[in-house]
């Protein structure tokens, strides 16, 4: 090549290896600029990318708080079981696993066949199952000698959600069971880590269902702690990094009172009824108890199917707590009400009489509306109409009044709504006005229908609860406090008062004597109770229909069904003059209420008073 | 004893700066490596004997490349026919040749082979070339594509048509046939992506473009490498501290992506670091191409310094996610034997064609 060439071709290469280097070097520096973006401005997210592939969050389950009576007594206790857990995931072959140990510790064969379900649904990763919970002591002895033999399998202290009552306060306390959101309180925690929990409950995850339980599950519940985890690509747990400490819910003091429940629940036995019991001073639920019962111990710790079924199936409807929802007519013990109302808007005084031929008849249709006892009871007066229960009086008083009044003055006495604080499911039952009977029975309001209420027959239903609440009304003469069932600390809850102008205290006085009279005197409904105690007691009974009828001859063939036997109904607050407690019992086709629900209430009334 | 080392052809600037990167380079795959001694060692091995590889290479006048570059050629590709026809398949592709208790993958000598013999073949023709030399030089960078591609090893295939192209490039290709082929290339794309492309090759383009597709399959790769490099911020995790290389999140560490694992370990400050080392490498070898003693020298310094920075770049761009994923380390860092030693040769080469001069005009 000539020189000029050589030149050439040099300055050819020259210039095409420049343009390859720049493009080499704009090739780095786009490298260079996407690093940035990674590790500069992406960094948040990467960093939190990289940390989400590491880490390995696990709850660690909290104990839940303890349920205590008024005296501190537990109600519900966390108490500690041993329970037999195993590693499936490590155990080669489950079913020659199974066969070693079944003689080191007793092994159903419903057991076998509940943990090999639970071991082929479940693809446990680090994971635990529990074989056998609650070992006896024999069983945790020989498993301690025997145990090298199983590697897989060791023995951990777990709890039970115990109560030393489990039968009388189940409606009130309520019951856990097995929930799939419990660590919802954690949303840094995937669902599909929660099977790695680190569990206290021998029943797994938790939560409160029913009763105080449910109603303060946010209370007991405490927070989870968590423990985070390092795991490799593969998901293997290399080591933990760090625990959060749970912190077990805080405990619940109540009001209740062990001795006063026992005796509800002893006196009212195997009938169908409920007992709710009052501090008048704190607005305290001492006593809420629901006939027929069931065990809270079987139900939290996992009960078995065929038991629950025989509870579900029970006519008798173990788990419908009367005392917050069975809805009664409450009859004669309405009473009070009705007389406040007649004194209130000036329809009566306590000086009027009327003449009681035992039965009262509707000016506009001629109706008869019957009294209890034939003939009537003479010349009548309010003290007296209380006393003897005159239906005629109140008859006659209703049929003066107007009902829109009157509901309103029945909700102002906490009828037709929720009166309780804390209660689990309340429910409001029915203060009747003539809008509710157009649009649920399509049908006009008459004046028979407001002359029915004046007995509390008819549509007028309360619970047991509404009607303990009254009482306590009725006893703190207008000045009472919100009935409920826990004490919390630093809470003073306002007074309740209910005042009417035209309802002074000699009105209170009044009515007082008259309720007393009831009880007390030789002339009362419920004189039949009056020598089961030392102290004085008013109340009112009352015996709820549960068909209307004409005569006692018609109500003779009605008794022959159990079902459509008359309630019987109590209120009452003693010790009289300043009455510390008020009490409502009700039983379902108990019949006569002084005779029957009365002596309930005395034997609650005197474990409260007698403590 | 100054005077005898002083006729020693030694390049202090490139023998430095490649210990420095290939040193680097081992304490990275040792983190890479989950601290595995055994592999450190290895490599440690390599890169001293990689090293003396480079020196020896360098001593010899450039001539003797020249003259022995299609005997070079040949035996190169014989030498691929035997790993074809008696290599052991490893993971699914034939790549290596087993020669006493050494392995070698064969496929890297035509790396060196090709850009030499196109030097040779062209240096000495008149400019602009010939449509015959063309001819001739696409059918040998062809033909070496197709069979290393055929291992299956697209990545090696690749640099080697690279080193081919930069070489007829460099020597003066016309423009209108640059921008014909280009042309054609994107004319038969839709044959390169249904015939020749493998599935999983395929995949690896369409999560490129989409790294939704399949996060814990095809995309998990290019997603935990761009999770690892972000994390490392602007200082990095520290020596052996990246969660995404230590607990394996991230694939393939002590080749592929150790970059990655560089970036996670000591972040932004670490990869300026190291692209500056890169890049004065670059500079230096581009120095040397542009004042070579000969057009035969320029086009092989140029030729093997363009492979180096595509290797390099291809390798960079695939794991911070601009390129789809393809098999190619990273250079003088990423594990591997054969690529190392052929690397050193290389540079030898490089040297040699440098410090050789020659006073009078061919």
């Amino acid at each position: 090549m000539i020189f000029e060439e050589r030149q050439i071709e040099k300055n050819n290469f020259s210039s095409r290896a420049i343009l390859l280097f720049g493009i080499v070097v704009l090739s780095l520096t786009a490298v260079l600029v996407q690093v940035f973006v990674l590790q500069i401005s992406g960094y948040n997210d990467y960093q939190l990318a990289a940390l989400k592939n590491k880490n390995y969050i696990v709850p660690v389950q909290a104990l839940r708080g303890e349920i205590f009576d008024r005296d501190g007594k537990a109600l519900i206790k966390n108490e500690p079981t041993f329970d037999l857990i195993t590693r499936p995931n490590q155990i080669a072959d489950i079913d020659s696993f199974l066969d070693e140990i079944q003689p080191v510790i007793f092994l159903s064969e419903s057991d076998r066949y509940q943990y090999k379900k639970l071991e082929q649904e479940k693809a446990f990763v680090n994971k635990e199952l529990v074989l056998k919970k609650d070992l006896s002591e024999e069983e945790i002895a020989r498993f301690n000698v025997r145990g090298f033999n199983f590697q897989n399998a060791f023995i951990a202290k777990r709890y039970r959600r115990m109560s030393e009552y489990p039968n009388i306060f189940s409606h009130v306390l309520g019951y856990t069971s097995r929930t799939e959101d419990e660590f919802k309180s954690m949303p840094e925690i995937p669902r599909s880590n929660w099977r790695d929990a680190e569990l206290v409950y021998a029943h797994g995850l938790i939560k409160g269902r029913t009763g105080l339980e449910e109603i303060y599950e946010d209370h007991l519940s405490g927070s989870h702690g968590k423990r985070v985890y390092e795991i490799n690509s593969r998901g293997k747990l290399v080591q933990s990094i760090s625990l959060t400490k749970p912190l077990q819910g805080s405990d619940l003091y109540t009001n209740l009172d062990i001795e006063a429940q026992k005796s509800a629940a002893k006196f009212l036995g195997n009938r169908r009824g409920a007992v709710v019991a009052i501090d008048l001073d704190s607005g305290g639920i001492n006593v809420l108890y629901s006939s027929p019962t069931y065990s809270i111990n079987q139900l939290s710790n996992g009960m078995n199917e065929d038991d629950f079924q025989t509870l579900v199936n029970n006519s008798d409807k173990p788990f419908f707590n009367r005392a917050l929802q069975g809805r009664y007519p409450p009859a004669s013990t309405i009473k009070p009400a009705i007389g406040m109302y007649g004194l209130s808007n000036n329809i009566v005084n306590w000086d009027f009489e009327i003449k009681d031929p035992g039965f009262f008849t509707l000016p506009e249709t001629g109706r008869v509306f019957r009294g209890w006892r034939r003939g009537g009871h003479g010349k009548v007066n309010m003290h007296k109409a209380f006393l003897v229960s005159s239906n005629t009086y109140f008859y006659s008083l209703a049929y003066q009044a107007d009902i829109e009044e009157l509901s309103n003055h029945l909700f102002s006495l906490g009828f037709g709504q929720k009166v309780c604080f804390d209660c689990y499911d309340e429910d409001q039952a029915l203060v009747p006005t003539p809008e509710w009977k157009y649009s649920v029975m399509n049908a006009g309001w008459v004046k028979g229908d407001t002359v029915n209420l004046g007995i509390g027959q008819g549509y007028l239903l309360a619970t047991p609860m509404q009607l303990a609440n009254y009482a306590s009304l009725i006893a703190k003469k207008g000045r009472f406090i919100e009935p409920s069932i826990v004490r919390l600390e630093n809470k003073t809850k306002p007074l309740k008062i209910w005042e009417d102008d035209r309802f002074d205290d000699s009105d209170w006085i009044k009515m007082h004597q008259a309720l007393l009279g009831v009880i007390e005197s030789d002339f009362g409904t419920a004189r039949s109770i009056r020598d089961l105690k030392e102290f004085q007691v008013a109340g009112k009974s009352g015996t709820a229909e549960l068909v209307s009828l004409d005569s006692k001859e018609a109500y003779q063939e009605v008794r022959t069904s159990e079902l459509l036997r008359d309630h019987s109904i109590i209120i009452a607050f003693g010790p009289m003059p300043n009455p510390r407690y008020a009490v409502s019992v009700v039983i379902e086709n108990g019949e006569s209420g002084g005779a029957v629900a009365g002596p309930v209430a005395i034997e609650v009334l005197k474990s409260l008073i007698n403590d | 004893m100054i005077k005898q080392l002083q006729k020693i052809y030694f390049d202090p600037y490139l023998f430095f700066s490649l210990l420095l990167l290939s040193t680097l380079g081992l304490f990275f795959l040792f983190s890479a490596s989950n601290a595995d001694f055994s592999i450190l060692l290895k490599q440690f091995f390599y890169v001293v004997f990689g090293l003396i590889i480079m020196t020896l290479v360098s001593q010899p006048d450039p001539d003797i490349y020249r003259r022995t570059s299609g005997l070079f050629l040949i035996f190169s590709f014989l030498l691929l026919g035997v790993t074809y026809l008696f290599g052991p398949e490893i993971n699914g592709a034939q790549r290596w040749v087993r020669v006493g208790p050494f392995s070698f993958q064969s496929s890297e000598l035509l790396k060196l082979a090709v850009p030499i013999f196109l030097a040779n073949f062209l240096f000495n023709k008149k400019l602009p070339i010939q449509r015959k030399e063309i001819f001739i030089s696409l059918l040998i960078i062809l033909s070496c594509f197709f069979v290393v591609f055929s291992q299956p090893d697209l990545g090696t295939a690749i640099i080697i048509a690279c080193s081919g192209f930069f070489v007829l490039f460099l020597s003066g290709l016309s423009w209108s046939f640059i921008g014909g082929s280009f042309v054609l290339l994107i004319l038969s794309s839709p044959f390169i992506w249904n015939i020749l492309l493998q599935p999983f090759q395929r995949q690896r383009i369409a999560t490129f473009f989409n790294q939704d597709i399949d996060p814990f399959g095809a995309s998990w790769n290019i997603i935990q490498s761009k999770v690892a490099i972000g994390s490392g911020g602007f200082f990095g995790k520290g020596f052996r501290e990246g969660s995404q290389t230590q607990l394996n999140f991230l694939p393939e560490t002590e080749t592929d992506f150790i970059f990655s694992v560089i970036a996670e370990e000591f972040g932004f400050i670490g990869v300026l670091f190291l692209l500056s080392i890169y890049l004065f490498i670059l500079l230096r070898c581009f120095y040397l191409a542009l004042n070579a003693r000969d057009r035969f020298c320029r086009l092989v310094i140029g030729g093997i310094t363009l492979t180096f920075a595509a290797n390099l770049i291809i390798n960079l761009c695939m794991v911070v996610g601009l390129l789809p994923v393809v098999g190619m380390p990273l250079p003088f860092i990423s594990k591997g034997g054969s690529s190392l030693i052929s690397l050193f040769f290389a540079f030898g080469i490089i040297i040699s064609m440098s410090t050789h001069k020659k006073f009078l005009p061919q």
